[in-house]
């Protein structure tokens, strides 16, 4: 197949040396013509993330392809390259394309089932394209990855549900109230768990978000950074009516937030069915648990939280099981096409040759077609292509047929005798 | 002929859809459940079609024995909770949806009536009105409880921090409060509009709105426990818990007049 991936990613090798390759990697400007500059270089596509640096190619001769592309690996991270080589990883074939594969269904990221990859995939695929590094293999084959990737997301539910504390307290939170757009949250305590889950909840429409912490220079430098209100500790209860989602997260030693003080603030509430959801992130707790008896109250800590997080892990690792067998599917596939490009050539040369011998003898018969009316004329060619045309449709589909079985053709060299190809 | 192949076939759909949810609830699976929903689509494409063939074919909707107002509170369930879930992409309600739909398709199919029908005085476009809109009222009633058993459901897995799987199965508790709240808006205008047609129609053909007819007066009394659940909706802001319960007790209360009802007393409804 003449494809090659050569590659380190977050298991096979420390941060430094990833840092290192990747900031040459990211610069497509720099490391596309330098990788096309080798002439055993056909295609080629550079992928360059926090977590994983690999270039996919097709190769003209295959051992001195992979001898460059190793060189090439090394040299730009200045590394040593017998050091390095450890650290790497290679794939030929039809397992790059199951790596590729996998790659893009995340089911290799750090996160199984993390979105962000195919969209890195697809950055550096366009990044190709534009500098013409890519061909009929390249371009079929990521996207076909594309394809894979949707498939596994639609088919599984691998990435249904959150695999982070704060992420998973988000997807509660919706559970709760549908949509988050529009709602309103109070972050007490200024933490970085609390700071992480308020990103999240950003990111899901929340609107008006109140910061309490102790020390309020803190909870004034948060504030700006989420378009919030820094409000001071003391004052933090009279803020419960007005909010539909509790964060707390402060160092305290005991409880903050006690069950008549919750219920009071619902009682304040202009609606008396308002839900509320809280978050206790901290340890020691923050929240009384009696908290969480209150009608329409919910209540979660940081254990619940990791339980869920837990049972999703699980979860994603059962749909996992379901994703490989869909990738192997769909290699299976591609290997099929891949594998019918074998008798492309021969079929070529013969469409080319029969080509010629119609043209020849249409111009042999010149004279005799110049007697002929135009439409008449344009019959005779039409013929003599169809009988040519029909006689080659059968050998045509045995040579395909036949090379995408991964068959050793000995048809085509029948072919390529009877035919003088 | 025809329209009995229509009809079993529209019950097979059900079924099919019933399993398949019933599976999607075992699994936890909210792709089975999609599926699921194709499957009743199916299904009320074949119902609705059984309707049009026999409209056709009778020139009238008949639906005043057991057999059709079954059949039709079955069509007028998938199909308001189908539009819902348009709405909503609360897909796995259907779980709950569907099973009660196809019994009422089995009971149906069993033609417990028959064509009993009363009098010539039950026959005209009015009593096919009045009788369509109570139903498809009281079925989206129906549809309304099941959002409030899911609620009470997820309420209680979310509080008891149980079975998490299911609780990410089941649809939010803002979107199972909004499908209580829709299905009885329409359901309540419905058999609002019904009861008027009715009362019309027992004016022509009786000479008097209202006979203190048993079925008329428990109807009444449960159009009021609506009209007070709406209100309370409306205008104190129930939501949530309280509204699902509710919503559950003024059904039972409104199917248990109705069974009461037809056991129990003889009324110009009986053939109901």
């Amino acid at each position: 197949m003449k494809l090659i991936l050569v590659g380190m990613n977050y298991k096979t090798a420390p941060v430094e040396l990833r840092e290192r390759l990747q900031n040459y990697c990211s610069d497509q400007d720099v490391a596309l013509p330098d990788l096309m500059m080798n002439p055993e270089i056909k295609e080629a596509i550079c992928l360059a993330t926090c977590n994983r640096i690999e270039v996919i190619a097709r190769l003209g001769d295959t051992a001195r392809g992979e001898d460059f592309l190793k060189n090439f690996m090394c040299r730009q991270g200045n590394f040593d390259i017998k050091e390095t080589e450890k650290y790497l990883y290679i794939y030929r074939d039809i397992d790059a394309v199951l790596h590729l594969f996998r790659v893009a269904s995340s089911l290799d990221s750090m996160v199984m089932g993390e979105p962000q990859i195919l969209g890195q995939i697809k950055d550096a695929y366009r990044m190709a394209v534009d500098r013409h590094a890519t061909g009929v293999l390249l371009n079929r084959l990521t996207h076909h990855a594309f394809q894979v990737a949707k498939r596994v997301r639609s088919e599984t539910e691998i990435a249904g549900n959150a695999v982070s504390v704060s992420y998973a307290a988000v997807e509660l939170a919706k559970k709760i109230f549908g949509s988050l757009k529009g709602k309103s949250a109070l972050l007490i305590g200024a933490g970085e768990m609390s700071e992480l889950a308020a990103r999240h909840l950003i990111r899901q429409g929340v609107g008006n978000i109140f910061i309490a912490n102790r020390t309020i220079a803190r909870a004034q430098q948060m504030a700006e950074e989420f378009h919030g209100v820094a409000v001071s500790f003391d004052e933090f209860p009279s803020f419960l009516p007005e909010v539909d989602i509790v964060i707390a997260s402060t160092g305290a030693p005991g409880y903050i937030l006690t069950a008549p003080m919750v219920a009071a603030a619902l009682k304040k509430h202009k609606h008396k069915q308002h839900m509320l959801f809280l978050i206790d992130i901290a340890v020691p707790r923050d929240i009384e648990p009696e908290v969480g008896e209150l009608d329409n109250v919910y209540l979660y800590n940081i254990d619940h939280l990791q339980d869920v997080v837990d049972a999703n892990r699980a979860m994603r690792r059962g749909e996992a099981l379901r994703a490989e067998e869909l990738i192997a599917e769909e290699v299976a596939g591609f290997e099929k096409w891949f594998n019918s490009l074998a008798a492309v050539p021969a079929i070529v040369r013969l469409r080319e040759k029969t080509d010629s011998i119609v043209q020849g003898e249409l111009d042999r018969f010149s004279a005799w077609l110049g007697g002929l009316k135009e439409e008449d004329r344009a019959h005779v060619e039409w013929l003599v292509s169809s009988v040519v045309n029909k006689i080659l449709h059968d050998p045509i589909t045995v040579l395909k047929e036949e090379s995408s079985e991964g068959e050793e053709l000995p048809d085509m060299a029948a072919i390529r005798r009877l035919f003088k190809l | 002929m025809t329209e009995t192949v229509l009809f079993k076939a529209a019950l097979a759909a059900y079924l099919a859809s019933a399993f398949v949810y019933g599976g999607s609830l075992l699994k936890r699976r909210v792709l089975t459940a999609r599926f699921g929903a194709g499957l009743m689509l199916v299904a009320l494409g074949i119902h609705t079609f059984y309707y049009l063939f026999r409209w056709i074919g009778e020139a009238d909707i008949p639906s005043v024995d057991v057999y059709d107002t079954l059949s039709f509170f079955a069509w007028a369930m998938a199909a308001s909770y189908l539009a819902m879930q348009l709405r909503t992409k609360t897909r796995v309600l259907g779980a709950f949806v569907a099973p009660v739909i196809s019994v009422l398709m089995i009971v149906a199919s069993i033609d417990l009536g028959g064509s009993v029908v009363g009098s010539s005085a039950l026959k005209g476009t009015l009593v096919i009105i009045h009788v369509m809109l109570s139903v498809a009222g009281e079925a989206l009633f129906a549809v309304a409880s099941l959002a409030g058993i899911m609620y009470l459901i997820q309420d209680r897995l979310l509080r008891k921090k149980r079975d998490r799987s299911l609780i990410h199965l089941f649809p939010s508790l803002h979107d199972l409060d909004r499908i209580n709240y829709i299905c009885l808006f329409w359901g309540f205008s419905l058999l609002t509009l019904g009861i008027l047609a009715g009362s019309f129609w027992a004016r022509i053909a009786w000479g008097s709105h209202w006979q203190w007819d048993p079925k008329q007066v428990w109807t009444l009394l449960a159009w009021g426990f609506y009209a007070f659940l709406l209100h309370q909706r409306l205008a104190i802001g129930w939501q949530g818990r309280k509204a699902a319960r509710w919503s559950l007790v003024v059904f039972f209360a409104l199917l248990l007049m109705f069974v009461l009802e037809s056991f129990l007393f003889r009324s110009a409804h009986t053939f109901m």
